[in-house]
């Protein structure tokens, strides 16, 4: 029983401009949106388009991520046949090798794909915030006949030449590929989803390989390659929210932005395409009789003894009486104790950010940062954590960070 | 066998108590009653039973079950789902006709061949109408150590009002210890003694062999009630142990109590006694987190996942999914999974059941002593 349509799901990323964050897990493990990982948005987005397997491909510190997958369970990717599996590399009889691009992953992974030997692939990256129906892009690629199919989104001219950008006719076949140009012919950048007829991604794949001059990536040898042949490549334009939360800034925002669905367009308060995650087990949330919440977004577990203005708070966050959290991201299980104030930041899991301490600030004309504390740091009592400050070790009692 | 498991299996009785709370029971038992803002009244003894290593469950139903049954599912958010043992819901028995069981003994009886066929020692019985976080293995152990035959639970504690000016139906039965050190003098059946009492919790251990010929024995002889019937008769004959539980228990016996038990748990004291050492288990909604928008003020609450809140609302619990929109004020509320109180609405001591809509602008208040219950579904 051949499936129509699997996907692939590189999550091999080590998120290097999250640093703090990734220190200890790949990017796509990142919280997100009070009770999510970045994950769980492709992985909800496969099953709610009616794609039943998922290969997740996985290099970069995968402790957590193997274990927060599981058996897929939560995504109800638990299937006899198909399901999410994760991939990462592995011995073979003729050696091992790391993933030494995008496109090698997917190559070393041609076994697995041919196990259900589907008719299309959709290649799909771990690292972005997107509600998208993978089931329409399908009827895209099959309703122009295509080949090779890519989602791209609409972006400012003045910011093209930051993107991998698709030129296209007016039937929307691909007749160009610009890899972050200086001078832009298009401004329809790539969001880095793919669908590709499976006979076509696996002799381009093997191709590639063949090539020792390859870098083996998806942007720069395989899109370019196929049209250099002339395939029938086609841009499927995608106008609904998208961010690549790739830097502490953008992960920010992102969190943010979930907290105005009615502006930032992206809902997660939306029955009919629900994101799925791994579940805390924690009891309802507590508001104390003292506290004060507004426009926030607070879950499971949670202790709101303080003041939380315009912040998310993820599962089993405290927050102590006399704190102060305002345009904040709180990750789980982190502690924030009587007096501290909490500004402009992303403090990530299991945190204690001491009494009276003052962690970030609120942006200034000349000073936008978005102060970041990795997992598991002690940010002593009286400590001062600047607003452009990375911190991933402990800090003492009164000390300064800049 | 590693250590991991013990050597009892479960059976748990979802109706008992059914009668107390007509109101919350009308399209559902007791043991699928919402409770404590995101869970249901079953969760708390089959996760006290699992997080002790008893995987072997079954629960025992008579009727209105179905709730039960969406609950629980095949039992994965409680690691019950097993090849051997796991979660096993018995409904009642369709031979010429349904035969809806009346008592302990009936319900066993019909699942005697069950019984005989399992591979552990001991037998635990529970209800389900008492939210608690139980240790099991200590219960197991002061049984085997005890050398009794049959240990039962209590808890020193006054007869709930609601047990006391309960119906008289002969289906509400509740027992008092009469101790001689530990070992179990007497039993009293519905005693209208004021003050503490050895007050049985109808949780019990006993061997499965012993459970079997007692049950086999008395069914025949046409008898009912497990307590009044084969335990309060032979207490010569067995040695029956009382086994004093000290930690915090949840018992919903009327409306009220079911009120009052929810309002406690604002107190963390009471949520942390109830929500420690093991965590409670159950259905998972995928909610995402709840939103306070602007202009929301919210004082002592507990809220579960899915909410939004524009209004007010102080002292209450919300269960999930639930709306409090622009103006409305609500306080001393239990409000159940996706009830709506919309714009300028007030609530004042009242419990809304699950799906229940407050229209705008509309005013409800009960009292303390008498909140007010809005069935299911219903607008207001």
């Amino acid at each position: 029983m051949a499936k129509e349509m699997i996907a692939m799901l590189l999550a091999g990323g080590q998120g290097s401009r999250l640093y703090a964050l990734t220190q200890k897990l790949a990017k796509p493990a990142v919280p997100f949106g009070g009770k999510y990982r970045i994950i769980d948005f492709p992985l909800s987005n496969c099953v709610n388009s009616g794609i039943d397997t998922v290969g997740i491909l996985t290099q970069y510190q995968p402790l957590v991520l193997n274990e927060y997958i599981g058996n897929g369970q939560p995504w109800d990717l638990d299937r006899l046949y198909g399901g999410v599996h994760v991939l990462p590399p592995y011995q073979k009889a003729s050696g091992s090798d790391w993933y030494k691009g995008t496109a090698n992953a997917i190559y070393q992974n041609i076994p697995f794909i041919s196990r259900y030997n589907p008719e299309y692939v959709i290649i799909l990256s771990g690292d972005q915030i997107c509600k998208q129906d993978y089931s329409d892009f399908l009827r895209f690629h099959k309703e122009k006949g295509a080949e090779f199919s890519v989602a791209v989104m609409e972006v400012p001219w003045e910011e093209a030449s930051r993107f991998g950008l698709m030129v296209a006719d007016e039937n929307d076949r691909i007749t160009e590929f610009q890899e972050k140009p200086k001078n832009p012919k298009s401004n329809l950048a790539s969001m880095g989803i793919y669908i590709f007829n499976w006979d076509i991604l696996k002799k381009y794949l093997e191709e590639d390989e063949a090539d020792p001059n390859s870098e083996n990536d998806f942007g720069n040898n395989i899109i370019p390659n196929l049209l250099k042949d002339g395939r029938k490549m086609y841009a499927y334009h995608f106008s609904s929210y998208w961010k690549d939360v790739g830097t502490i800034s953008s992960l920010w925002e992102a969190n943010m932005e979930v907290l105005d669905p009615e502006h930032s367009g992206i809902n997660l308060f939306d029955e009919n395409w629900k994101i799925y995650s791994r579940n805390s087990g924690m009891t309802g949330h507590k508001i104390s009789a003292g506290a004060v919440v507004t426009n926030s977004m607070i879950t499971d577990g949670c202790h709101i003894s303080g003041g939380v203005k315009h912040s998310i708070l993820y599962a089993g966050v405290k927050v102590e009486k006399g704190a102060v959290v305002e345009d904040a991201v709180v990750m789980g299980g982190t502690t924030i104790r009587s007096g501290a104030v909490v500004r402009h930041c992303i403090i990530a899991e299991n945190v204690e950010i001491g009494e009276n301490a003052v962690v970030g600030a609120l942006p200034t004309e000349t000073e936008k940062g978005v102060a970041t504390v990795g997992s598991g740091v002690k940010i002593g009592a009286g400590a001062t954590i600047g607003p452009k400050a990375m911190i991933d070790t402990d800090v003492k009692d009164g000390e300064e960070r800049w | 066998m590693v250590n991991s498991n013990a050597n009892a299996l479960g059976i748990i009785f979802p109706n008992s108590y059914d009668a107390l709370v007509p109101d919350l029971v009308d399209a559902r038992l007791m043991a699928s009653i919402p409770f404590a803002s995101r869970y249901r009244l079953v969760d708390f003894i089959i996760s006290s039973l699992a997080n002790n290593g008893i995987d072997n469950i079954s629960l025992v139903v008579r009727q209105n079950y179905h709730s039960l049954m969406d609950h629980l599912g095949s039992g994965r958010e409680w690691d019950l789902v097993r090849k051997s043992g796991g979660l096993n819901i018995i409904p009642p028995y369709s031979d010429k006709n349904v035969s809806v069981y009346n008592g302990r003994i009936e319900a066993l009886a019909n699942i005697l061949p069950f019984l005989k066929n399992q591979k552990e020692k001991y037998v635990i019985l529970s209800d389900a109408n008492l939210a608690v976080n139980f240790d099991f293995k200590a219960f197991i152990n002061a049984h085997t150590e005890s050398g009794a035959d049959v240990t039962i639970a209590y808890q020193a504690a006054p007869i709930p009002e609601g047990l006391l000016t309960a119906p008289a139906v002969s289906n509400v039965l509740y027992y008092t210890l009469d101790l001689d050190d530990s070992r179990v003098k007497n039993i009293y059946i519905n005693s209208k003694e004021a003050g503490i009492q050895n007050f049985g919790m109808n949780i019990y251990i006993m061997d499965r062999e012993l459970l079997i010929d007692q049950i086999s024995t008395a069914f025949v002889r046409g008898f009912r009630f497990f307590e009044r019937d084969i335990l309060t008769p032979q207490l010569n004959k067995l040695n029956i142990q009382g086994y004093k539980y000290d930690g915090y228990v949840a018992r919903i016996t009327d409306t009220k109590s079911y009120f009052d038990e929810n309002m406690k748990l604002l107190d963390d004291v009471n949520l942390d006694a109830l929500f420690s050492p093991n965590p409670i288990y159950t259905k998972i909604r995928d909610d995402n987190p709840t939103r306070y928008i602007n202009g929301a003020s919210a004082k002592n609450i507990m809220a579960a996942d899915g909410c939004v809140i524009e209004g007010d609302v102080e002292n209450s619990i919300l269960f999930r999914g639930v709306k409090i929109c622009k103006g409305a004020k609500v306080s001393n509320c239990v409000l159940m999974q996706d009830t709506v109180v919309e714009a300028g609405a007030e609530l004042e001591y009242v419990i809304t059941d699950k799906d229940v809509t407050i229209s705008a602008g509309k005013e409800l208040k009960g009292d303390k002593d008498f909140p007010v219950y809005i069935p299911k579904r219903k607008t207001v």
